[in-house]
C-alpha cells in the first residue's frame, strides 16, 4: 500500500480527540457513597457492561471514522511493480522539422535504435512516427528487425509537431494490453496545440530527449511595402554568422544579400519592388539550423479586394482605418467603402457588397439601421465594432448575446497595453510575433466591455476585455474596447496597427490576410506536403504552402513537464498549452514518474474509503441513539 | 414486616384476673397519632439523650397499646395469688387487700428469669442514611427502646456492638444503672468498618449458658449464608432470635435518576452504573436476598423483621413483645 499525499495522514492524530473526550466524560460521572455495592455489581456486569460496550463501540467507530478519512485523503494504493507478462513497447519518432537540423535526424534514429535494443527479449516492439501526422512504421512484432529498417526509413519532414496525434497512434498500436512508449522527440514546446487523440491510460510513457541545433534562422513572413519588400526573420540561438538573403519572383532571382542577423525578430527591407501577381519565394541561409524554414512563399494578390464598409461617426473620416485598409499601389486584399452611419437602414445596397462593416461610433444609427446590421451579421458577415458606443449599438442591434447597456468609459492614468488571452485563438495565430508587439501599444482611455456571452481574444495589461468575439448566426462581431482615431491610444500609429487591422478585416472577412497561402497541415485536401507553390483543384490559380514557423522555435518543454502533459492526456483533460509549459513551476514540480497518480486514479480506493467513512458514521449514530 | 397486631394478641394473653392493667379500649395502635408521632424516627431523632428517645418510644408506644382492643395483655407483671407465709410482705397489694378483704402478692414470675443479649451491627453500612436517620441510629434507638422495655419488666439485657470484630460489649444487667450504661454505650455507637456478622453469632453461642433472648440489628448485607448459619446455631442452642433487618427506603427504592460511580461505604470500591438501566436487575437482587432470608429463617423458628428507618420505630417492639410472650 502507497499513498500519493501521505502528509495527510498525519491527520489520524485527530483521533486522540474521541480517546480523549471519551475518558473525560467517564471521569466526570460523580461519586455517590452507598451502603453495599454488591448488589449493583449484577446489574452493572449486565448493564454497565453493556453500556461500556456501547460507548467502546462508539468510540471504535468515531475512531475507525476518522482514520478512514485520513487515509482517503492520503490516496491510497496499491502499487504494482511486477511488470505484466505480455508488456509491448512502442518507440514513438518525432519527423518533425524541429529535428531536421544536421546531427539530430541521425541522433533520433539512434535514441529509436536504442531504445528499441532496450526493450525486453521476447516482448513486441512497434515503431510509430509523428509529426502533424502519425503513422505506424513497424507494426508489432517480436522480431526487432522490422523495427530497426522502419527506424532507418525515417526522416523529418517540413510538418509540424502534434503530441496527441503521435501517443493516441501509439496507445491504438498498443490495443489494450499494458504497454510503454518511448518517444524520441526534441520535446518541441508548441507540439500541444493540436490534435485530438487520448491515451490509453495503462500505458507508460518514456522520453529520449533530441538535443536542439546550436541555432536557428527562420523566414517567417514577406510584406509588400511601397518603397520595396520587407522580409521578416527570427532567430533562435547561434553566433549571429553572416546569412545570404535571395528574393525571387516566379522562380527568378530578382534581389540577393548578405546580413548578419540579430537574435530575435528583425525585418530586413530590400528595393525589390513586388509585381502584382506571382510567387515570390524569400530565402535565408541557414547551415546550422532547420532547412524547412530557411524559405518562405508568397502569393502575390490580384483577386478582387472584399468590400469593407466603414461606417463614419457624424460624416468624420476613420483615417486611420480607410488609410489601413487601403490597397497598396492598387493591390490590396480590401476595397472600402465609407458611409455615414445614419445611412444605415436607409440605403439597404450599402451592405449588399460587404464582407465586414466596420461600425465607428453609433450616433444618427436608428433602429433600422441596426436592424440591418444584425440581418448582415447573422447572414454571413462579419462586423468590427470599434469603441463603446458602437459596442453598445452592436448590443442593442442583439449581437453580442444580453445587452450590458452603456459601456462605461475608462480612463488610466497608467496607460494599459494589450496581451493576447487566447494564443490558440486563429486571429492571434495568424498575427504569430506581432501579437506579442502590440503589447507596446499604450491605451490611456478604454471602453468597459461585458465579455460574459463572448470569447476574449485581447485583453488589457489590467485583465480587462480588449477584444472580444461574439457568435452571432452565420457571422462574427468583433468588439474593440478602444477607438482608432489616435484619440485615447497610440495604437493607429504603431506599425503593428495595419497588419493587425488587416488580420482582423480578414478574419471577419473569412477569408485570409493573404490569399492563397496555407501552412503545411492546415491545406486543403489534396495540397502538397512540400513547402512552395503548388496548384489546388478550384482555387482559381497558384497557392504556396508554408512550414509552421512555431515550429521553428527554440521553446521545448522540459521532461516533467511533458510527462506530465502526457498524464492529464491520459486522465481525460487537455494538455497545457504550447509554449508555456516549461515556465510553470506546477509543471515542474510534477513527479518524474507519473506512474503513482494513474495507479491511484485508476483504483480510486479513496471513494471506497469515504463510503466506509459514512458508513461507519450511520452506525454511530444508530449506536448513540441507544446510548443514554 | 410487621407481623399481623392479632398474633400479639393470641401469645401475650394476661393471667390478670381481676383485670388490672387490661386495655379495653376500641382504639388501633396505629389510630393514636399524638402518641405514635413519637414513633416516628425523624420525630424522636430530634430528642437528644437516647434515654428519653427511650422511654419517650416506650411510653408512647404503650399508650397507643393499651388502648387497643386486645384485651388482658399486660407486660406489667404475671398475675396475683394469695398469700402464704413466708411470702416477701412488700410485695403484697394493699389496695387489693382493702377492697377484696384478702391478702394478695403480686408475681413476677419470670422477672429475673429472661437474659436478652442486643447485638447491634455499627459496620460502616450501617452510616448510610438517604434521609436524617441512618441505619445505625435507627438501629440505636430499636434497641434503646427495647432494652428500656426489658428494664421495666426487670429482664437482663447485655449489650453488644460489633462490626468485624467486637466493638464494644456489656454483660448482662438487670440494675437500673445497667440500664444507663447499656443507653450510655448506644449513644456513643459509630459506624466502624467492615461487617461480619457471623462472628458475633457464634462467639455468643458459644458463651451462653443460659436460654435467652437474643436480638440483632443489622442490615445483614454481609454474606447470607454465613449469617443464617449463625442464626441457626443460636436458636439450636434453645435461645430465642429476634432479628432486625434494617435497610433504607434508598436501598429498598434505588431511586437515583443520574448516572454516578457508586463507593461502597465498607470496601471504598467503586461501580459506575447508570439507575435506569440498573434499577430492576438491583431491585431483583435485594428482593431476592430480603426473600432468602425470610424463607431460610422462618423454618428455624427465628423471627425476622424487616425494618424501614422511615417507618415507625413500633414495628421492632411489638415484634420483641411478642417474642417476650412466647416465652411464658
Amino acid at each position: 500500500m502507497t499513498f500519493l499525499t501521505p502528509a495527510f495522514l498525519l491527520g489520524a492524530l485527530a483521533v486522540a480527540v474521541p480517546i480523549v473526550l471519551h475518558f473525560l466524560r467517564r471521569e466526570r460521572l460523580p461519586s455517590v457513597p452507598f451502603s453495599d455495592v454488591r448488589l449493583l455489581r449484577g446489574a452493572r456486569l449486565e448493564q454497565t457492561r453493556r453500556q461500556r460496550l456501547r460507548e467502546l463501540l462508539l468510540l471504535a467507530l468515531r475512531v475507525a471514522a476518522l482514520l478512514l478519512l485520513a487515509l482517503a485523503f492520503a490516496r491510497p494504493f496499491v502499487a504494482d511493480r511486477t511488470e505484466p507478462r505480455d508488456v509491448a513497447t512502442v518507440v514513438l519518432v518525432d519527423t518533425s522539422f524541429s529535428v531536421s537540423a544536421p546531427g539530430q535526424a541521425a541522433e533520433a534514429r539512434a535514441l529509436a535504435h536504442a531504445a528499441i535494443d532496450a526493450a525486453p527479449a521476447g516482448r513486441l516492439v512497434g515503431v510509430a512516427a509523428f509529426d502533424d501526422a502519425a503513422r505506424v512504421v513497424a507494426p508489432l512484432s517480436l522480431a526487432r528487425a522490422g523495427a530497426h529498417a522502419a527506424v532507418d526509413g525515417l526522416s523529418p519532414r517540413p510538418r509540424a509537431t502534434r503530441y496527441r496525434d503521435g501517443l493516441a497512434a501509439a496507445s491504438a498500436l498498443l490495443g489494450d494490453r499494458p504497454g510503454r512508449v518511448v518517444v524520441v522527440t526534441d520535446l518541441q514546446a508548441g507540439g500541444w496545440a493540436g490534435g485530438t487523440g487520448r491515451l490509453s491510460a495503462h500505458v507508460e510513457v518514456e522520453t529520449r530527449r533530441v538535443a536542439p541545433p546550436a541555432g536557428n534562422l527562420a523566414v517567417v513572413g514577406i510584406d509588400r511595402e511601397p518603397s520595396g519588400t520587407a522580409v521578416r526573420l527570427s532567430r533562435w540561438g547561434g553566433s549571429g554568422e553572416n546569412a545570404r538573403l535571395t528574393i525571387d519572383v516566379d522562380g527568378r532571382v530578382v534581389d540577393a544579400s548578405v546580413h548578419q542577423v540579430a537574435p530575435g525578430e528583425s525585418t530586413i527591407r530590400r528595393p525589390v519592388v513586388l509585381p502584382a501577381s506571382g510567387v515570390v519565394t524569400a530565402a535565408i541561409t541557414d547551415p546550422a539550423g532547420y532547412p524547412a524554414d530557411d524559405r518562405r512563399y508568397r502569393r502575390l494578390e490580384s483577386a478582387s479586394a472584399a468590400v469593407v464598409l466603414v461606417t463614419e461617426d457624424r460624416g468624420r473620416p476613420e483615417l486611420y482605418l480607410e488609410r489601413g485598409l487601403a490597397p497598396v499601389d492598387g493591390a490590396g486584399a480590401f476595397a472600402v467603402v465609407a458611409a455615414p452611419a445614419t445611412e444605415l437602414g436607409r440605403r439597404p445596397e450599402l451592405l449588399d457588397e460587404a464582407a465586414v462593416a466596420v461600425l465607428v461610433g453609433a450616433r444618427g444609427l436608428g433602429r433600422a439601421g441596426r436592424e440591418q446590421l444584425a440581418e448582415f451579421v447573422r447572414s454571413g458577415g462579419g462586423l468590427f465594432a470599434v469603441d463603446g458606443p458602437a459596442a453598445a449599438a452592436a448590443a442593442r442591434a442583439g449581437l453580442l448575446g444580453a445587452d450590458p447597456g452603456p459601456a462605461a468609459t475608462r480612463t488610466h492614468a497608467e496607460p494599459l497595453a494589450l496581451v493576447s488571452a487566447d494564443r490558440r485563438h486563429p486571429l492571434v495565430r495568424a498575427l504569430g510575433g506581432l501579437a506579442g508587439r502590440l503589447g507596446r501599444s499604450r491605451f490611456a482611455r478604454t471602453a468597459g466591455l461585458d465579455a460574459a456571452d463572448g470569447a476574449v481574444v485581447f485583453s488589457f495589461t489590467d485583465g480587462a476585455p480588449a477584444l472580444v468575439e461574439h457568435a452571432a448566426g452565420a457571422g462574427r462581431v468583433l468588439v474593440f474596447a478602444a477607438d482608432l482615431r489616435n484619440d485615447g491610444n497610440d495604437l493607429p500609429r504603431r506599425p503593428e496597427f495595419v497588419p493587425f487591422l488587416h488580420e482582423v478585416v480578414g478574419y471577419l472577412a473569412a477569408r485570409p490576410a493573404h490569399r492563397g497561402e496555407y501552412l503545411i497541415g492546415a491545406a486543403p485536401p489534396g495540397a502538397p506536403g512540400e513547402p512552395g507553390p503548388a496548384r489546388l483543384p478550384g482555387a482559381g490559380g497558384p497557392v504556396v504552402m508554408n512550414v509552421d514557423t512555431r515550429e521553428s522555435a527554440f521553446a521545448s518543454l522540459t521532461d516533467e513537464a511533458f510527462l506530465a502533459s502526457v498524464d492529464r492526456l491520459a486522465g481525460g483533460t487537455a494538455p497545457a498549452e504550447p509554449g508555456g509549459e516549461a515556465a510553470r513551476p506546477r509543471e515542474a514540480a510534477r513527479p518524474a514518474d507519473p506512474t503513482p497518480p494513474r495507479e491511484e486514479a485508476e483504483q480510486a480506493l479513496w471513494r471506497y474509503l469515504l463510503i466506509g467513512m459514512a458508513l461507519l458514521l450511520a452506525a454511530e449514530g444508530l449506536v448513540a441513539a441507544r446510548t443514554p | 414486616m410487621a407481623p399481623p397486631i392479632a398474633a400479639f394478641g393470641s401469645a401475650g394473653r394476661p393471667t390478670n384476673p381481676a383485670g388490672v392493667g387490661a386495655v379495653p379500649t376500641a382504639q388501633t395502635p396505629g389510630a393514636a397519632p399524638r402518641e405514635l408521632s413519637l414513633l416516628d424516627p425523624a420525630i424522636v431523632a430530634r430528642i437528644g439523650s437516647i434515654e428519653l428517645i427511650a422511654r419517650a418510644v416506650v411510653e408512647g408506644f404503650l399508650v397507643g397499646l393499651h388502648r387497643s382492643p386486645f384485651k388482658g395483655f399486660s407486660v406489667e407483671f404475671s398475675e396475683f395469688r394469695p398469700y402464704v407465709p413466708g411470702d416477701d410482705t412488700t410485695t403484697i397489694d394493699w389496695k387489693l387487700a382493702a377492697r377484696r378483704d384478702r391478702y394478695y402478692v403480686k408475681k413476677f414470675e419470670e422477672e429475673t428469669n429472661l437474659e436478652c443479649h442486643l447485638l447491634l451491627d455499627v459496620s460502616a453500612s450501617m452510616a448510610y442514611g438517604s434521609h436524617p436517620v441512618s441505619k445505625l441510629r435507627y438501629g440505636c434507638f430499636v434497641l434503646a427502646a427495647l432494652a428500656y422495655l426489658m428494664h421495666r419488666q426487670r429482664d437482663a439485657v447485655a449489650l453488644t456492638l460489633f462490626d468485624e470484630e467486637v466493638v464494644d460489649a456489656l454483660p448482662a444487667g438487670s440494675r437500673s444503672g445497667h440500664l444507663r450504661r447499656v443507653l450510655a454505650r448506644l449513644s456513643r455507637a459509630a459506624a466502624g468498618s467492615r461487617s461480619d456478622v457471623a462472628m458475633p453469632l457464634e462467639r455468643l453461642a458459644a458463651s451462653l449458658r443460659r436460654r435467652g433472648l437474643v436480638v440483632l440489628v443489622s442490615d445483614l448485607l454481609d454474606d447470607p449464608a454465613a449469617i443464617i448459619e449463625g442464626l441457626r446455631h443460636l436458636r439450636f442452642r434453645g435461645s430465642d432470635v429476634l432479628v432486625f433487618q434494617v435497610l433504607d427506603p434508598a436501598e429498598l427504592t434505588f431511586p437515583f435518576e443520574e448516572a454516578a460511580r457508586f463507593r461502597d461505604l465498607e470496601s471504598a470500591d467503586e461501580v459506575p452504573v447508570v439507575p435506569a438501566r440498573a434499577r430492576r436487575r438491583y431491585l431483583e437482587e435485594m428482593e431476592a436476598l430480603v426473600a432468602r432470608y425470610r424463607e431460610a429463617l422462618r423454618p428455624a423458628d427465628v423471627d425476622y423483621h424487616l425494618l424501614r428507618t422511615d417507618r415507625p420505630l413500633d414495628t421492632a417492639l411489638l415484634a420483641f413483645i411478642a417474642a417476650r410472650g412466647r416465652r411464658r
